[in-house]
């Protein structure tokens, strides 16, 4: 009698040969060896399967380590449910239904895990600082500010920034060089900085 | 990397020739067999309906159980490709219940428009629902045993369509066992329950069928 499925016994190492030298990868033709115990077989079969599975799996998946669990979990699985494949249709499409099942599985269980550990914001509401989007500082106290600056200073930080001229335009509307005028500037800011922060 | 070699060698040192898993199309015809004889079995044990010759000469009943054993087939072939984690590429024959579903509607309906007078209500309700529940409770745990050797990836609708297999033989049992004409009584304590059943289906078949 044949063993199944359709190789005799003694061919299988050159058909083992054939196959696996195939830089193609003739997955199916691997498989069907696998199934009939060819273990060289099967391991180039798996090393193949791992190689195209990897660059599916990085593009859903956000961290490698993650990648190299699940791809270990997907070839666990393809070898329990290898006796699911015959050998007659293509191998790509039976091993890719596996990865995905396996892929949903390990996304749900993730995020489930995710939300089991997330806290509910009125847990944390009484350790967070208060007001952290809250500030004293308004365009009003900034304007009060600017004014008790220097003249100089404070025209041309009025001139910048309410009237939106360049440092090169300030500097010949008020005869200084460029340069003068935005070390003005920049020691104005200083001092603005200092007096808000208290 | 290392890791993934050495997974694959030991995956490798562990495998021996394995038998594959027969083709849907065998799977569901030893299943449709097996359950097709357990059906008869329950009808020699329990009886046919005395009035059955007088009723397969009602056009909508014999359609009505036509209707049932197609239902009976397209599930035992849809369950069977479920078992298969691609469908074994076959998706299309997956969708076959939809399909006898879908007929069996139009079918219920007429037999339904055509119960005038309406033939009077038993006086039983709910014991056809337990009647075909324990039917169907062998066929339903044999049914999900085979799956489990299998590699579901729709673990889901596995269940649900190997409950709606295993109920349509109960339902088939119940219909030419028991004198009942009433269709209003046939929709709510056989068939209503059966889609009731189908929807634990879903629940248990995620349960079940893990692997």
């Amino acid at each position: 009698m044949v063993p199944w499925p359709y190789i005799r016994a003694g061919s299988g190492e050159k058909l083992h040969n054939k196959f696996v030298t195939d830089k193609t990868g003739n997955f199916e033709a691997l498989m069907i060896l696998s199934l009939n115990g060819d273990q060289r077989a099967y391991a180039s079969l798996l090393k193949e399967t791992s190689r195209f599975l990897r660059p599916f799996l990085a593009k859903r998946l956000s961290f490698t380590n993650e990648v190299d669990d699940l791809l270990q979990e997907i070839l666990i699985s393809i070898h329990k449910a290898r006796h699911t494949y015959d050998g007659k249709r293509p191998y790509k499409p039976w091993v890719y239904a596996i990865a995905r099942f396996r892929l949903q599985d390990y996304l749900r269980a993730h995020y489930s895990d995710q939300l089991r550990h997330a806290l509910e914001l009125s847990e944390v509401e009484e350790s967070l600082p208060e007001y952290v989007t809250e500030t004293t500082i308004s365009y009003e106290s900034i304007r009060r500010e600017v004014q008790k600056l220097p003249a100089k200073q404070a025209t041309i930080l009025q001139l910048m920034h309410q009237e939106g001229y360049t440092a090169k335009e300030v500097a010949v509307k008020m005869g200084m060089n460029e340069s003068a005028v935005k070390v003005a500037a920049h020691r104005a800011y200083k001092i603005l900085r200092k007096k808000l922060e208290k | 990397m290392g890791n993934i070699d050495d997974l694959i060698d030991r995956l490798a040192q562990d495998t021996a020739a394995v038998k594959p898993a027969p083709h849907p199309y065998l799977l569901s015809l030893q299943w449709t067999g097996v359950a097709a004889a357990y059906l008869i079995l329950a009808l020699v044990f329990s009886g046919l309906r005395p009035d059955l010759m007088l009723k397969l000469q009602e056009p909508w009943f014999v359609t009505e159980i036509a209707a049932l054993v197609c239902i009976f087939v397209a599930t035992s072939l849809s369950a069977a490709i479920l078992a298969f984690p691609d469908l074994h590429q076959k998706r299309d024959a997956a969708f076959a219940p939809v399909l006898t579903f879908l007929l069996f509607l139009p079918v219920i309906l007429c037999a339904w428009n055509a119960d005038s007078p309406p033939a009077p209500l038993p006086v039983h309700s709910f014991e056809c629902t337990i009647s075909i529940t324990l039917v169907a409770l062998l066929p339903a745990v044999w049914t999900l045993y085979i799956m489990r050797k299998y590699a579901s990836t729709h673990g889901h609708w596995a269940g649900s369509i190997a409950l709606l297999f295993a109920f349509s033989v109960g339902a088939l049992w119940l219909r030419l066992h028991e004198i009942n004409d009433s269709i209003l009584h046939v929709v709510e304590w056989h068939y209503l329950p059966i889609l009731v059943f189908g929807l634990a289906g879903l629940w248990l078949g995620k349960t079940l069928l893990k692997w």
